[in-house]
């Protein structure tokens, strides 16, 4: 399990860590961790900049038939980067939330219909089955690591970030270079699921930023001076 | 709009249960997750190999404090990767992601950087941070160089004030410290103890040798030297736009 990433900053593992590392996995509980049963390959972009679209591949967990978790690495490999983090929840959920925070959610009818979002290696008919879900589904993303603007270390604020919603928006050879690598066709998959019909009240006017971007900001807040607080904690 | 430090109002009755809303998982789900699990790698997951129980407190109130459970993995000598759950069971909630780096790339790190991190020695030598289940003897090697890491950890859910989905802005969080504001409640510890059944005095007297960062920098654990938090809020803005949207 030693590696050298090619991007990040480091000495490659030794082998004594790696060592260390292969005995704790198997003594441990790593329960959470074994409720990921699924790998989506979908497309962000930065909420404020369409511009910059980024593949985020997503290991998914359900807690529940309405709501998964997911983490985001920028490659399906051994030595990806863990880059962000999406949960995915049913419109009866996302219609719960309140207005403020249904403008972080965006919806997953237009990656669904149009082929971009897939499992890779699962065949059509069981891929499409959850397809079917997603495309009523809302999603709420961030990004840590800005891989795109070639950071190799995650570096600055969390970033909001935002799915597809019609054609025209996402890069064609970002598109091209997935089709290639996996060997699909994005056409051919929307044809398939042309069948599968978006959320029952339609996306909501205030999701997907309700049209607009989100951009974070760093803010500095008072905390008590550590000599004012009485000692509490013996 | 949304900021990490403002408790937001919700539909969604707060608190008590610690599972989100919603329907259990059809049979149906179940075997499509099933299916896609025999049939995908999901390579990048199996390379976690730690599992870590430590605690972690929200930079913009240190009086919230949280038992986190950290996936950890690998990327090379210098740098790794955490998935954060609230839990090890099953049903864990993922509340952030943490990363961690060593000491000679936190210093490359520019000042405005650094102070988005915090530093691991104190947390690591009090026996905060423990690896449950695993002998002293094995967890030794690797302590040896996690002691001297800085970690930087963004908290999306903030289950401790009862939200039962992830809402708002990402908090910024801040390690154990010895100084008062830092410092965390013995209540908290008593029960993680209590359900290892290990004691954190006694790690803390396993560590005592342990080496830290000398010294440990100051722009780490920002609100120890400079009394300031951090928030992070999120603001309404136009989009740079290739088409149109939505």
């Amino acid at each position: 399990m030693s590696s050298t990433h090619p991007e990040v900053p480091g000495e490659p593992t030794k082998t004594g860590t790696a060592f260390l590392e292969t005995a704790t996995a198997t003594i441990q509980s790593f329960a959470p961790i074994n409720q990921i049963h699924q790998h989506l390959c979908a497309f962000h972009f930065y909420s404020y900049d369409m511009t910059r679209q980024v593949e985020a591949h997503h290991y998914c967990a359900h807690q529940n038939e309405e709501m998964r978790q997911c983490l985001i690495y920028d490659s399906p490999d051994a030595d990806a980067r863990l880059i962000g983090l999406e949960y995915v929840i049913s419109e009866p959920l996302f219609l719960t939330l309140p207005d403020d925070e249904k403008r972080l959610w965006h919806s997953h009818e237009y990656e669904v219909k149009s082929g971009l979002l897939f499992m890779p290696g699962v065949p059509g008919p069981i891929e499409r089955q959850d397809m079917e879900k997603l495309a009523k589904t809302y999603g709420k993303v961030f990004h840590f690591w800005q891989v795109d603007r070639k950071d190799n270390l995650p570096l600055g604020i969390p970033q909001v970030m935002m799915a597809f919603t019609r054609d025209g928006q996402i890069y064609e050879d970002l598109v091209k270079d997935v089709e290639d690598r996996y060997g699909i066709s994005v056409a051919k998959e929307r044809e398939n699921r042309a069948y599968i019909s978006g959320s029952t009240h339609g996306i909501h006017p205030l999701a997907n930023g309700g049209g607009k971007g989100l951009k974070t900001e760093l803010r500095e807040v008072d905390c008590k001076a550590p000599d004012s607080v009485p000692r509490v904690f013996v | 709009m949304a900021s990490s430090d403002k408790t937001p109002t919700s539909a969604l009755p707060m608190g008590g249960d610690p599972r989100p809303p919603g329907q259990p998982m059809t049979v149906e789900q179940h075997m499509i997750d099933k299916g896609a699990q025999i049939l995908q790698s999901l390579k990048p997951v199996k390379q976690m190999s730690q599992h870590a129980c430590t605690f972690a407190l929200y930079s913009h109130d240190m009086t919230r404090q949280i038992e986190t459970h950290h996936y950890i993995t690998r990327l090379n000598e210098d740098f790794l990767q955490c998935a954060v759950y609230d839990t090890d069971h099953a049903h864990g909630r993922l509340i952030g992601i943490e990363y961690m780096i060593s000491e000679r790339i936190f210093e490359a790190l520019p000042p405005d950087e650094q102070k988005l991190w915090h530093s691991h020695a104190y947390e690591i030598k009090s026996g905060l941070w423990v690896n449950p289940r695993v002998p002293g003897i094995l967890e030794k090697p690797e302590l040896e160089k996690l002691v001297k890491t800085y970690g930087k950890f963004w908290c999306t859910w903030q289950v401790d004030r009862g939200d039962r989905l992830p809402l708002g802005a990402p908090a910024l969080m801040m390690s154990p410290q010895p100084v008062n504001l830092g410092q965390v409640s013995p209540d908290l510890v008593r029960m993680r103890d209590n359900k290892y059944n290990i004691s954190t005095e006694a790690l803390r007297e396993s560590r005592v040798e342990l080496l830290e960062p000398e010294p440990i920098n100051s722009q780490a654990d920002y609100w120890k030297h400079h009394g300031k938090g951090f928030a992070i809020g999120i603001k309404v803005t136009d989009i740079k736009l290739r088409a149109p949207f939505p």
